[in-house]
């Protein structure tokens, strides 16, 4: 019995060992394909017209005529969607239809000043001119059906009047009958919430096509275009089509959210129809095509980083890594020389090994305290430079917090060297520092080059040591070490807990973090497979 | 091989050295302060950048404390902050000759704000307050569901922080439940996708897909907080040091909530504008 | 013949002198010899001095904060109120913040990183060690900010809808990322101090008819044990100095659970303090200095936590060597 026991526990166990390893490879996935998935459509994705656009205005991509081409084929499609809206809100806000009430009034008279007639019939035109002006005010101002039409029979009495066929005043006609139409459709009480509800639909195709053709130019670059991928334009479709309410479903319970048909808020008047239109002809307003986004890596972005890619925070944690690397290689190399050759096991030794040991124990954020305290606000003004954050405040801090790495993988690599290359050199007469120079630092060679790629991703990676020494959310390229800069690090960060903004733009977030994981991972890609030539070189030998 | 390396670092050194030497040549502008008066600060960057290409804008937004630290250490021109000056900093201020000025650019009222399926549409400062001291801690208490009660702040430094604990607070302690966020817009995120929590955002921050509630039966809008009805209203100030010299950048830049344009991205940001267009 | 070579060997020395001469037949190559190994033992204890000028700027910064506020408040109060009226530094909140997410991050890894280096060294073959060695360096290689983003973005929302908390940034949220980030050094620790147990040890217990469950519980992991403790030390230091996983996904409430077990709720780490707090204090005020006193209490831990990891991994090496 104990030993059916015993190789039962013994194969529970094996088992569970490799569903800790199946775990830990589900956990990878798991944490990588979304990241992978969202952050892939800031690259691959549909874009529409107003993408193209955007690109052609911002990075001079495309071809004008191409542009203006199609964009003339869009409109026809958009136009009658504006039209349409356009003309319903006409019909309901009042407000408006009493000024063009008045103007109509005063551009008549005006004519009638023009006009070549005898004062009397002027004197008297001029007052039946006011007289429809103000049947027609009237009915606008009517809180009852009835007495607007009263008031609309009294204006359309003149409508075959000898005096007003031909002149600006037939529009008085036009307006009237189409009030007589608006009041056969909607109900008068409540023309107040038609406006409202017409004015979220404009809002919503505002965001959907960009600012109507001929309203002036916004200023702020995030309201100039319209929905530029595809999947933001059927979020769009989405919110045109259904409207979501929060409604009590018991008392005393939270409320639920039920969506509803916003068509349903039309029904009866000659909006009602656009809802189907816009559901039918979507594709056409937008012209939408699959590409293939990659200058997202060159491309700056726009503010709240709506529009455009990551070019900056690339160009940022290049400078800051290379600017880092070139102060720790030498120093860690040069450290390891000395571990390795010329040390004995004393005192000094043990605690210059201890003090490595300690650097790379020290948290990340403790290092940004550090840069903060040492560089910035002593050593940079000590040494009459600014003390605001710089690329040189950040890439020091940096690469001290890398040392220890650099320095363990290059005494590692010093040490793989054969003895038997340093003593033949050695009995051919060469000094000991000739020796290293020209012997065991080229033999190292490709180990350090591993060491300081490890380093380099891991510095790429680093947020909490320039969050006050070098990194800022918003700012131009730099131009020189001693700016700011911002970095894939830091921008992952700003977006992942940040801007309104970025929770609108879902794939910017994720293309941001898919571009810091890609390029840490071909990093230690890269130094694996450095590390498999090297341990081949090593074993054919 | 080692040749090659030595080459490609001389290359590399290079490369960095030129980047040193082209150091400031152009003019910088540069704005830190508040997450609140953040988004006019960037809208009002972008506009610039238009007009003045060549100019070098960086807005960073770490804070109102640490905005009006960055004006006194002269680590930058303007410090966006939603509070004004606290005696101790006008006086570290001084003492490094640095002579804070204060401009107005918006009017702001810190909101409450509810996730939307909460059925509970005003509350009193006083209820406001046992909530956050810990005293309510479920939203039957106050009319609402039975809940438990996900109350977030800002975190201490914040001005908007200041404004809330000053008019709602007093001198009541928050309780140790309460949790921090580090701005604006992750207030606005935690209350979104958080059904039972409450919170507090500039008016800025007001969108559908959170609920303000009425204060003491006032709701935010622009006439309340422009009146001073609404409780929470605040300006919101760019301080800096000393009056800039007229026609200068910084001049335009902080003045520019007078002209009619700054006066719009103030309000498409969500702001009570001071002027009257 | 010899004298022709003889005359070779003169004129390629170039003079009469030995190959091999002592210090007073070449004073300058002695010297420049000498010189240049100190210059390179300065360059050296450039480590050593970084070290020392870390721990000297921050407590310099601290010392002020420690010297106007008790230290025992600052360490055993909850209260902490930076920016009230009359401030507040009780910071005890937030180091019990930090222990709780590092010790329930080890509760999750130290299992799991155990039977890993287990299946790494005694358990599978070549082949499928050279598949999962790459996966545990990706795990470790990802950045910790990606982490914190995966965190905030989509374990959290998950943790709300599924289970029904009341917020998805919470201690429980902080702890998993932070166990995922623990798991690589445990895990290369522990099979380097598994592997470096000799074949000897295997062979007899395998010799003696233990199944190899028995061998491992009961042979190998006492035998390495110090390397094993050394590598949850190191996992212990990587979970507390862990930065951005924390300030995003825990949710930064400066309080301590109640119930004491309930990992739901939200809490706030010594270095998410210092990280979200900084951006926010006036430069040379209290607060600020306080965040430093956080700081130094963070290296001390860290330093305390190194010394033990040293010691065990000291002892690692002298019991495996002597079992060889």
């Amino acid at each position: 019995m104990r030993t059916r026991l015993r190789s039962v526990f013994d194969r529970l166990f094996t088992g569970c060992t490799y569903l800790v390893v199946a775990m830990m490879v589900a956990v990878l996935l798991v944490i990588l394909i979304p990241i992978f998935r969202r952050g892939a459509s800031a690259i691959v994705f549909r874009e529409t017209i107003e993408f193209r656009r955007l690109q052609f205005d911002m990075n001079d991509r495309g071809d004008i005529e191409v542009l203006k081409a199609e964009e003339k084929q869009v409109n026809q499609f958009r136009s009658k969607v504006y039209k349409q809206i356009e003309d319903f809100k006409q019909a309901v806000d009042t407000a408006a239809l009493f000024d063009r009430a008045d103007e109509i009034y005063r551009d008549f008279n005006d004519e009638l000043r023009q006009a070549d007639i005898p004062r009397t019939q002027y004197l008297t035109t001029r007052i039946v001119n006011q007289q429809i002006r103000d049947h027609l005010r009237a009915a606008f101002e009517a809180g009852d059906p009835n007495q607007a039409k009263e008031s609309l029979d009294s204006v359309m009495e003149f409508s075959e009047d000898q005096r007003f066929v031909g002149t600006v005043a037939e529009e008085f006609f036009e307006l009237a009958q189409q009030f007589r139409g608006t009041l056969e459709q909607i109900d008068l009480a409540s023309q107040r919430k038609y406006l409202a509800e017409v004015e979220q639909v404009e809002e919503i195709v505002r965001r959907m096509f960009g600012p109507k053709p001929g309203e002036p130019v916004p200023s702020m670059m995030r309201f100039r275009y319209g929905a530029t991928r595809w999947d933001m334009a059927q979020r769009q479709l989405r919110a045109f089509l259904y409207t979501e309410q929060w409604v009590e479903t018991e008392p005393g319970q939270p409320l639920e959210k039920t969506v509803a048909l916003r068509a349903d808020l039309f029904e009866g008047t000659q909006l009602y129809e656009l809802f189907d239109y816009v559901e039918q002809n979507y594709e056409r307003f937008f012209n939408p095509k699959l590409t293939f986004y990659w200058q997202y890596f060159i491309d700056d972005s726009t503010s709240g980083r709506y529009f455009g890619g990551v070019g900056p925070e690339i160009i940022g944690t290049l400078l800051l890594t290379l600017m880092s690397m070139i102060v720790v290689v030498p120093l860690g190399v040069i450290s390891a020389a000395y571990l390795v050759e010329c040390a004995g096991d004393n005192m000094i030794v043990r605690i210059i090994r201890m003090g490595i040991n300690t650097l790379a124990g020290v948290p990340s954020i403790v290092f940004g305290l550090f840069g903060m305290a040492f560089f910035m606000l002593f050593l940079f003004p000590a040494l009459g430079m600014s003390s605001r954050p710089s690329i040189l405040a950040g890439s020091l801090t940096l690469s001290i917090l890398t040392l220890p790495v650099m320095i363990r993988s290059s005494e590692e690599a010093i040490k793989s060297v054969p003895m038997g290359y340093k003593e033949a050199s050695l009995a051919l007469g060469a000094s000991e520092f000739r020796t290293f120079i020209t012997v065991t630092l080229p033999a190292a060679l490709p180990g350090i080059l591993t060491g300081a790629i490890l380093s380099l991703s891991r510095v790429a990676g680093e947020t909490a040591p320039i969050l006050f020494t070098a990194a800022v959310a918003l700012g131009p390229v730099p131009k020189s070490i001693m700016e700011p800069t911002r970095a894939l690090s830091y921008g992952t960060y700003d977006m992942a807990v940040g801007d309104r903004i970025a929770m609108l733009v879902p794939h910017q977030q994720f293309g941001m973090v898919l571009t810091l994981i890609t390029l840490v991972l071909l990093l230690n890609a890269l130094s694996i497979i450095l590390r498999a030539h090297i341990f081949k070189k090593l074993q054919g030998r | 091989m080692k040749r090659n390396l030595v080459i490609k670092l001389t290359l590399v050194m290079m490369i960095l050295l030129a980047f040193g030497a082209g150091q400031a040549s152009a003019q910088r502008l540069t704005i830190d302060g508040s997450t609140t008066v953040g988004p006019i600060a960037d809208a009002w960057a972008e506009v610039f950048q238009t007009m003045y290409p060549d100019l070098n804008i960086t807005v960073q937004k770490t804070g109102s404390g640490n905005g009006i630290a960055a004006l006194i250490d002269g680590r930058a021109d303007v410090g966006m902050s939603s509070r004004f000056m606290r005696p101790s900093e006008f006086k570290e201020a001084i003492e490094k000759d640095v002579y804070p000025v204060a401009h107005v650019v918006a009017m702001d009222g810190v909101c409450v704000v509810l996730h939307p399926s909460n059925p509970v549409n005003n509350l009193s400062l006083d209820q406001v307050r046992r909530i956050y001291a810990g005293q309510i801690t479920n939203w039957n208490e106050v009319g609402g569901p039975d809940m438990s009660i996900v109350v977030v702040s800002r975190d201490t430094s914040s001005g908007t922080y200041g404004s809330f604990s000053d008019a709602v607070m007093g001198s009541d302690r928050m309780s140790g439940r309460v949790e921090y966020v580090n701005s604006n817009p992750q207030a606005h995120a935690r209350v979104r996708n958080t059904r039972g929590a409450i919170g507090y955002v500039g008016v800025g921050f007001l969108d559908d897909q959170v609920k303000p509630v009425e204060l003491d039966g006032v709701a935010p809008s622009n006439r309340s907080i422009a009146t001073g009805r609404y409780p929470i209203a605040r300006a919101q100030f760019m301080f800096t040091n000393g009056f800039p010299k007229l026609g200068s950048v910084v001049h335009e830049y902080v003045t520019f909530y007078l002209t009619e344009l700054g006066h719009e991205l103030v309000e498409s940001a969500g702001f009570v504008p001071v002027t009257d267009y | 013949m010899t004298t022709e070579a003889l005359n070779i060997h003169e004129a390629a020395a170039g003079t009469d002198q030995p190959l091999l001469r002592t210090a007073s037949q070449d004073l300058r190559g002695y010297l420049f010899s000498k010189a240049g190994r100190l210059l390179l033992l300065a360059i050296t204890s450039s480590s050593v001095l970084s070290v020392l000028l870390i721990f000297y700027f921050v407590s310099r910064e601290a010392l002020p904060f420690f010297a106007d506020y008790s230290i025992r408040d600052f360490l055993t109060s909850t209260a902490w109120y930076p920016q009230h009226q009359d401030q507040q530094f009780g910071a005890l909140a937030i180091i019990m913040g930090s222990v709780y997410v590092t010790v329930a991050a080890l509760l999750i890894a130290v299992p799991i990183g155990i039977l890993g280096a287990v299946f790494l060294s005694d358990i599978t073959s070549f082949r499928i060690r050279g598949f999962v060695k790459p996966v545990i360096e990706l795990l470790a290689a990802i950045p910790s900010v990606a982490y914190g983003f995966f965190a905030i973005l989509v374990l959290a929302p998950f943790l709300q809808d599924k289970f029904g908390f009341d917020t998805g940034a919470n201690a429980l949220n902080a702890s998993f990322i932070l166990s995922i980030m623990a798991l690589p050094t445990i895990i290369s620790v522990c099979e380097d101090s598994l592997s470096a147990v000799g074949r000897e040890l295997r062979e007899a217990s395998y010799g003696l008819g233990a199944t190899r469950f028995e061998t491992i519980f009961k042979v190998i992991i006492p035998a390495g044990h110090s390397g094993i403790i050394a590598g949850i030390v190191l996992g212990m230091m990587r979970a507390i100095g862990e930065t951005m996983v924390v300030w995003m996904a825990s949710g930064n409430a400066t309080q301590i659970p109640s119930p004491w077990w309930d990992l739901s709720q939200s809490i706030r780490t010594m270095t998410a303090t210092i990280a979200g707090d900084m951006g926010e204090t006036a430069r040379g005020s209290m607060h600020y200095r306080s965040l430093f006193a956080v700081g130094v209490l963070l290296l001390i831990m860290t330093f305390i936590l190194n010394l033990f990891s040293e010691y065990f991994l000291t002892r690692a090496k002298k019991q495996l060597g002597k079992s060889r």
